[in-house]
């Protein structure tokens, strides 16, 4: 992973925009002590280097999909990048690692009840060429979640799912 | 659709339990999540309402706790270069409580108790990899009730974006 530049008013800027992303440029250089125009500049940015993204987070309540599963799925080495790609374009998944160990590619996803899940499980994913095997952990109780950490992507996928 | 009545509004307000979205809150929420800083006037013409009305019902979802809008930050500039998986078996202590003394460490990103062939899907972030020996064998090792952890190293975050959950938390990205 690349290493970005970011100075100390890159940091306040996110910061501040981490807690509401609604609050006017105007606002934003009146609290920071600069001008409206380098808030501006700054955010646009931070934008077109995909460090940050604006978007909505939502209570579950809000999904019709509001149970999380972990797939621990075992593809085919050899195509390990296309199969994480198919992977993380169905829809509800919300996340797609790629990894070392007991399996090759983990994905997050989001279903409403066990024949969704099962669609997604069965259906979905074990479709896609190149798996092997999907071993899914249901989500009973989350600890602890971070989800203004992301990776912002090229499609930026941030919306919907 | 025009505002709601002021009574049913203030219904919702000490009633956060009941909170109900409907259509066009739903469709207001999709706008946000394309872009989080559109203002109300580009809203409210998109969606064929009146701008006052895009306010209120943000507003109205906010104080319900059910809506945040926000940037969110890649895990670049956080400086997060290695992701770790841990499956964690717990013995002889409930999986919560083991669940949520590992949650309190900062390196842990994210931690849900599960179903299956261990009981804690734990997400590391470090910085370096000279972070992980003494947070597996110190600061790790202090929490009892582990039984065995099962690593797999994330290679790339072809996507992370979890974009539901719990909305409350004011902490920084």
């Amino acid at each position: 992973m690349s290493r970005p530049e970011l100075d100390d008013l890159d940091r306040q800027l996110i910061g501040i925009l981490a807690q509401d992303a609604r609050v006017s440029n105007r606002k934003i250089a009146s609290d920071l002590g600069v001008n409206e125009g380098t808030v501006r500049g700054r955010i646009k940015r931070l934008q077109q280097e995909k460090l940050i993204a604006f978007t909505a987070l939502t209570g579950m309540k809000l999904e019709k999909a509001a149970n999380i599963a972990f797939m621990a799925i075992q593809a085919d080495t050899a195509h390990v990048r296309r199969i994480a790609r198919d992977i993380a374009d169905i829809p509800l998944v919300k996340a797609v690692m790629i990894m070392l160990g007991p399996f090759n590619v983990m994905a997050t996803c989001l279903y409403h009840d066990l024949d969704d899940l099962h669609r997604l499980a069965s259906g979905r994913i074990l479709e896609v060429e190149g798996v092997t095997h999907v071993e899914t952990s249901l989500v009973v109780k989350t600890v602890k979640i971070s989800n203004r950490v992301v990776r912002i992507t090229d499609a930026d996928t941030l919306s919907q799912g | 659709m025009l505002a709601r009545p002021a009574a049913e509004k203030g219904l919702n307000n000490y009633m956060n339990d009941m909170f109900a979205f409907d259509e066009t809150d739903r469709k207001i929420v999709e706008q946000l999540r394309r872009n989080g800083r559109a203002t109300n006037q580009q809203i409210a013409e998109s969606l064929n309402l009146i701008a006052s009305t895009v306010s209120t019902r943000i507003r109205r979802m906010e104080e319900a706790g059910m809506l945040r809008v926000v940037a969110v930050s890649d895990f670049a500039v956080h400086g997060y270069h290695i992701l770790i998986h841990l499956a964690v078996q717990v013995s002889g202590r409930p999986a919560l409580e083991v669940a949520e003394d590992l949650a309190v460490f900062p390196e842990v990103f994210a931690a849900h108790l599960v179903t299956g062939s261990y009981e804690i899907s734990l997400l590391l972030t470090l910085r370096d990899i000279d972070e992980l020996p003494p947070l597996i064998t110190g600061t790790f090792a202090k929490v009892p009730g582990i039984k065995s952890m099962t690593p797999a190293v994330g290679l790339d975050i072809v996507r992370y974006a979890l974009d539901t959950g719990p909305v409350d938390s004011r902490s920084a990205a």
